[in-house]
């Protein structure tokens, strides 16, 4: 119930009205160790598609490093009482991918995962949910900025339980291209222009769930799934958002929304008490070894959206991100002799992270000096991506 | 007066028969040493050893004696010494005559006019002993001395040999309002009592003449000679203590840790709340309750208490008879009672009496004043968050009195004033409302009524409007049959409801409901066939109403479906009866049984589930439907309450009890703290009541003349089918919500060590608590065990807490107040590992409540400033300045860890993380 974290925002606010400072400071007991590292598994047997499986292990809650993967494991997508699918593991390490399948939404499925270690893991079988289409994605703005909304129905009253995911794919444009560059300790023309344009992209980390057990028909209207601040950067050109609907089960659902307590709402006084979560999967030859993660069955709808700056309010100021690399730096050579002119360059532009931009002249056509910045200003590669994305008009 | 008299005309008579000469023979000194030497007997000596002649009214000095140690003293040092501290006087006359009085000084010489004819007559010369000589006691009223030094009879003829009863109320001489817990007793022989919540007392003595004493915290001492013939009423009225200038001496009965056969109680009148500071510089009830020994509560900010071990569910909190349902506002920031209508709250934990019943852990009694009898008056303050106002005065002169008292925040004023907009698009007020009005009917019956309403809304940069309301109302007709048997009738009703309401999104626009109807009759009665027993019995039964949840759209547009739970109602009755005995000076014990039968009532759909297996939505078997009135679950059993008390010495004792306390509704929460959307369910065909059993013994000794009253208690508790929650357990508008609940059961066990000094300049208490609270769920599957079935430790479970609450008084009109309170950090659930699923860090939680937040520890300090001290002036006014949380510790008031762009922080929330000044202003008129 949302109601239980507004409480928390009460106690927040007397905090701020009583006028305190710091009423909220980070904190990490020192009690935090574990000894022992988990599977983790993350994702679902797709019923009409190709299926992909990450298989990772828990870490220390104040480790720094990225996520140990695992890798080397056997996956199968087993049916009960009947066929098995492979799933075997891709290039990239610890995620596997099956071939694309057409399951029978009548029978149960679980995934069977089978680890270099030896130890025998599988999710419980689970019915086929079939997703409904997404009617349409909408959005409107507002005086905070941009939302997305979400509107689907199923006629058949069967789906209630929804969960979403997004991506999100917007234009860059950098607000320099160079001209020169610095090669073999001189400057020359530039040889392989910087691109102009990139499309920056990321996945939604939010869990969204809803559900439709309290309405008389199985309707989502206007599920708000993003909301954008009106300065956001992804707002500056063009930006797209692929919208990714599935169907759950009610335990699958209960598990997200638990998921989604447990680490997006969790710890004050009137939010519920954390759960020791793990999900449907259990290590069948050791029960001492736990693994989390829940392996649901379902098929996906998804429905992708584009909005350009111009349809949204033109009041709104426009922020590409860029605002810190303006104006560019300038690189004065003037009264350097010429030996020093080399060590000039060669001190300002030796790194691969600060850039020439231009040649600047004197009226009498010598050069002054040149215009620089550093590389994450003009180079869009550092924020996405410049191959143009195959959806992109 | 009789024998001031008396007294008058001895006096008289021997100054005009014996002229005045002096006679200066040399005086004889007077040795010896005097244990306890009836006075009468002392005189004699006395004469055998001087050529003194004393002349007394022996009936007045007959429970005067004597104990005294002189060496070589003359006659009138001696007396002066033996009639230090009390009430009699002496003169001596030139014949060496000593005229002893009672209470009145005697001058012996006569005026130098005396003889002279002038017009009056020698009746004129007595001068009226009471406006004589008004030195005994500055500020004591004349109705107050007359009334000690006369002599009541009670009772017509009688037959001089057997016993009677005497009764009657105590009560304040200003206000006519009734004293509560005075002891009232005769020395000789040793029987007493206190008053009751009405001031009544009853007292079985022999006939005969007797010095009746009346003590009291707040009250002079004073004292009724009585001649008692047969079965009588006595009303006393006492005065206040307001102590003078320059006098130290409070006497009170202070003996009562001792001697008081109650245990596990624990008694705290306003004065005492008063003194210690809080955050909102307003007096608080729950917060001063939460610092005595065996009370606890999971946060600062929140007022659940939970009382050696038990939920915050499991305690009956009683305003004037009617149960309250949340005693707080604003989620706990203040306690939803105006102190300035208070005149005491008790706090039962063990031993609770057989009167009470349908909570397992405690019983917090709050009652009113009665108001003013006399004249009109009034009492108010300003704080820096709320304001109050208290009105009360008679409506009929010593028979009638009302109280009304109202309280406000103007937070709601605060916040708009706030630069930020989601302040300004939120809102907080709350404020509650008391009327008690008081009418003595006539020598035998009175009445009572109360109402009371409390009401809280606010909204939260949200869309969702929160609102909560208790509405209660008691009548209460008080009966006294004879002197020895009186009864009250009660009847009362509560509510509780709250409204929560989403408006945004037209689609989603709803609202939620909850409420609850409590209606209770009771009827009790007071038996006190001798100075031995003291008996109460009694029958009550209580019908629950509750609305358990409804969900309806708001507005067209809504898509949201009508979801109604089917209302709950249940009869819970009980009969109880309870005897106090007095088996010897040394030994008394209190035995009770109250035996409570609870009927769930339909109409009403009930699921069966499948035997053995956990209930769940697909192990429902079938449903049942039952009509209306009919019963579809009955639970009934015996509580049973005994005490005993041993005293040791004269100020030490041993007392014992064991408890069994029952319970038939339950709170469902699975937050830790009380939430306002908590919802109340009662037990039915699916869920069982809870039981406690209780077993405490401590030791109690007092020094210093009782002026320190110290206390070791130690409990255990055993707690059976309380209600705890499967993993993400939907509690609102669940049709079936026996499936997410488990049954848990608990222990409790600690110590409790106080020591407590309440008069002199330096009051206060130190107390010291070593308590634990375990939970252990180990029904039902695997997966719905917590902790694989294994104890833990309750959300609530502080095993050290140390709370000084001290109180310094410069002088009258000065004084200052220290609070320090430390206690271990609650127990909480870590994250002890990350792991990435859906794009996001996620956590791995450890073992429920297996780690512990920080140690908790504040000291407050305030400064009162009173007024001066005329009795009598148009308002008295005072000045409370406090600083809140002294040092500025960052107490944790939550420990939350959030994923925030892909990485797992650890927050810790102080709401009073730094010291909080406040200031606040009080006035009486």
């Amino acid at each position: 119930m949302r109601a239980l974290s507004l409480s928390f925002r009460l106690a927040v606010l007397w905090c701020l009205a009583l006028a305190l400072p710091g009423c909220i400071d980070p904190y990490m007991p020192d009690a935090i160790s574990t000894t022992k590292s988990y599977l983790v598994v993350d994702g679902f047997i797709n019923s009409r598609g190709s299926t992909s499986i990450k298989l990772s292990r828990t870490f220390d809650i104040d480790a720094k490093t990225a996520p140990p993967i695992e890798t080397r494991a056997t996956l199968f997508i087993e049916e009960e009482g009947g066929t098995r699918y492979a799933v075997p593991e891709t290039s990239v390490k610890g995620t596997y991918t099956s071939a694309s399948l057409t399951l029978n939404p009548a029978k149960n499925y679980r995934l069977s995962i089978r680890t270099s270690a030896g130890l025998e893991y599988a999710s419980t079988f689970v019915p086929v949910k079939t997703t409904p289409p997404i009617d349409a994605v909408t959005w409107r703005p507002s005086e905070n900025g941009l939302t997305i909304y979400i509107n689907t129905h199923d006629d058949t009253n069967t789906t209630k339980y929804y969960r979403w995911e997004y991506e999100e794919t917007w234009e860059i444009k950098p607000p320099y291209y160079p001209q020169i560059e610095y090669k073999n300790g001189q400057m020359q023309d530039i040889t392989v222009p910087f691109p102009t344009i990139c499309w920056g992209n990321s996945n939604s980390s939010e869990i969204k769930i809803s559900n439709t057990t309290r309405l008389t028909q199985d309707v989502v209207a206007d599920f708000p799934l993003r909301a954008l601040p009106i300065t956001s950067d992804r707002l500056a050109y063009r930006y797209s958002i692929l919208v990714k609907q599935y169907a759950q089960t009610a335990e699958e659902y209960i598990h997200w929304d638990l998921l989604k307590r447990n680490t997006e709402n969790i710890g004050t006084l009137f939010d519920p008490l954390p759960t020791q979560l793990t999900g449907n999967v259990q290590c069948l030859n050791n029960a001492a070894e736990l693994a989390l993660g829940y392996v649901g069955a379902h098929s996906t709808e998804q429905k992708r959206i584009f909005i350009s700056r111009t349809e949204l309010p033109r009041n709104w100021r426009v922020t590409n991100g860029y605002e810190n690399c303006v104006p560019p730096d300038t690189v004065f050579l003037k009264n350097t002799r010429l030996d020093g002119i080399a060590a000039l360059l060669q001190s300002n532009f030796s790194s691969p992270l600060y850039l020439p931009i231009d040649v600047l002249y004197l009226p009498t056509g010598r050069v002054s000096g040149y215009l620089a910045k550093s590389n994450d200003c003009i180079d869009c590669r550092t924020r996405g991506t410049a191959v143009k994305p195959s959806f992109w008009p | 007066m009789r024998h001031a008299y008396f007294l008058l005309i001895t006096l008289l008579f021997s100054s005009l028969g014996l002229p005045s000469q002096a006679q200066q023979t040399a005086e004889k000194t007077i040795s010896g040493d005097f244990q306890h030497v009836p006075f009468g007997q002392f005189v004699a000596l006395l004469e055998a050893r001087s050529e003194y002649r004393f002349y007394f009214d022996p009936q007045a000095v007959d429970s005067l004696y004597v104990t005294l140690l002189v060496q070589d003293q003359p006659v009138r040092s001696v007396l002066e010494r033996a009639f230090q501290n009390t009430p009699y006087r002496f003169a001596i006359d030139d014949e060496r005559r000593v005229f002893v009085t009672a209470g009145v000084e005697l001058d012996p010489v006569l005026p130098p006019r005396f003889f002279r004819p002038a017009g009056s007559s020698d009746v004129a010369a007595a001068p009226r002993p009471a406006e004589a000589v008004p030195t005994t006691a500055p500020g004591r009223s004349r109705y107050v001395r007359e009334a000690e030094y006369k002599v009541y009879e009670i009772g017509n003829g009688g037959s001089g040999s057997g016993k009677a009863t005497l009764a009657g109320h105590i009560r304040e001489l200003k206000s006519g309002e009734p004293v509560i817990g005075a002891t009232i007793y005769t020395e000789a022989p040793a029987v007493g009592t206190s008053t009751d919540q009405f001031g009544y007392y009853s007292l079985t003595l022999p006939v005969g003449r007797h010095d009746i004493k009346i003590r009291g915290i707040g009250i002079k001492n004073t004292k009724r000679q009585v001649v008692l013939r047969a079965d009588g009423k006595l009303e006393i009225e006492v005065e206040e203590d307001i102590t003078p200038l320059k006098e130290v001496v409070i006497e009170a009965e202070k003996d009562k840790n001792v001697t008081g056969m109650q245990m596990g109680l624990e008694k705290l009148d306003i004065k005492t709340m008063r003194q210690v500071p809080t955050a909102f510089g307003e007096t608080d009830i729950l917060r001063v309750v939460l610092t005595l020994p065996g009370v606890k509560s999971v946060g600062e900010g929140s007022t659940g208490l939970n009382v050696r071990g038990g939920a915050t569910d499991q305690n009956l909190i009683l305003f004037n008879g009617t149960t309250i349902y949340n005693p707080s506002h604003l989620f706990g920031f203040f306690s939803a009672f105006n102190p300035d209508i208070l005149q005491t709250v008790e706090l039962y934990k063990s031993a609770i009496p057989a009167k009470y019943g349908g909570r397992l852990s405690s019983v917090l009694e709050i009652k009113t004043r009665e108001g003013n009898k006399k004249k009109f008056s009034g009492s108010g303050g300003i704080g820096p968050l709320t304001s109050r106002l208290t009105l009360e005065g008679p409506i009929v002169k010593d028979k009638t009195a009302f109280i009304v008292s109202g309280r406000t925040s103007y937070s709601d004023w605060i916040l708009k004033r706030l630069d930020n907009s989601s302040f300004r698009n939120s809102s907080a007020s709350f404020y509650d409302v008391s009327a008690h009005v008081s009418s003595q009917l006539d020598d035998k019956n009175t009445l009572y009524a109360t109402g009371y309403l409390s009401a809280d809304k606010f909204r939260l940069a949200s869309d969702t409007s929160y609102k909560y309301v208790n509405q209660n109302a008691s009548l209460k007709w008080q009966h006294n049959f004879n002197n020895k048997l009186y009864g009250v009738l009660t009847g009362a009703y509560s509510r509780y409801a709250y409204d929560i309401t989403s408006e945004k999104n037209p689609v989603n626009a709803s609202s939620l409901k909850y409420g609850i109807n409590q209606t209770n009759a009771q009827l009790d009665f007071s038996y006190f066939p001798n100075s031995k027993h003291t008996i109460d019995f009694g029958v009550s039964t209580l019908r629950y109403d509750i609305s358990p949840g409804s969900l309806t759209p708001n507005g067209a547009e809504s898509l949201i479906s009508r979801d109604v739970l089917e209302r709950e109602q249940a009869l819970e009755s009980a009969l109880y009866a309870s005897d106090r005995i007095d088996i010897s000076q040394r030994l008394s014990v209190s035995v009770g049984l109250r035996y409570s039968l609870f009927n769930a009532l339909g109409p009403r759909d009930v699921y069966r589930y499948a035997p053995g297996v956990s209930r769940s939505e697909s192990t429902i078997t079938d449903t049942v439907r039952y009509s209306s009135g009919k019963v579809l679950a009955t639970y009934h059993g015996p509580e049973y309450r005994v005490s005993a008390r041993y005293a040791v010495s004269d100020n030490s004792s041993v007392k014992a009890s064991y408890n069994r306390t029952r319970q038939y509704i339950h709170q469902l929460t699975n937050t830790a703290s009380v939430s306002p959307a908590d919802i109340w369910k009662l037990s039915d065909a699916n869920i069982r009541p809870q039981l406690a059993d209780q077993y405490s013994i401590g030791y109690y000794r007092n020094f210093k003349s009782n002026t320190i009253e110290t206390s070791v208690e130690t409990y255990y508790k055993s707690l059976r089918d309380f209600v705890d929650y499967k993993s993400g357990a939907t509690l609102i508008l669940n049709h079936h919500i026996e499936t997410d609940i488990v049954n848990a059961e608990g222990k409790a066990y600690g110590v409790e060590v106080m020591v407590k000094k309440l008069t002199g300049k330096i009051n206060g208490w130190v107390s010291y608590t070593y308590s634990r609270s375990l939970v252990q769920v180990n029904t039902g599957t695997t997966a719905e065990q917590i902790n694989r079935g294994r104890y833990y430790p309750s959300n609530f479970d502080k095993p050290h807490d140390v709370t000084l609450i001290g109180n310094y008084r410069f002088s009258r009109r000065f004084s200052t107040s220290l609070n320090f309170n430390y206690s271990t950090g609650r127990p909480i659930t870590l994250p002890l590992a990350k792991y990435y699923v859906a794009n996001s860090l996620r956590v791995y939680y450890s073992d429920r409540n297996a780690y512990r937040v920080p140690d908790y520890y504040r000291a407050d300090f305030a400064v009162n400033i009173e007024g001066n001290h005329k009795v009598k002036k148009l308002a008295h006014s005072s000045w409370t300045v406090g600083v809140y949380n002294l040092t500025g510790r960052r107490n944790p008031y939550s420990i939350y860890f959030k994923s925030e762009n892909g990485q797992i922080k650890g927050y810790k929330l102080s709401i009073f993380g730094q010291p909080i000044p406040t200031i606040t202003y009080n006035f009486k008129f």
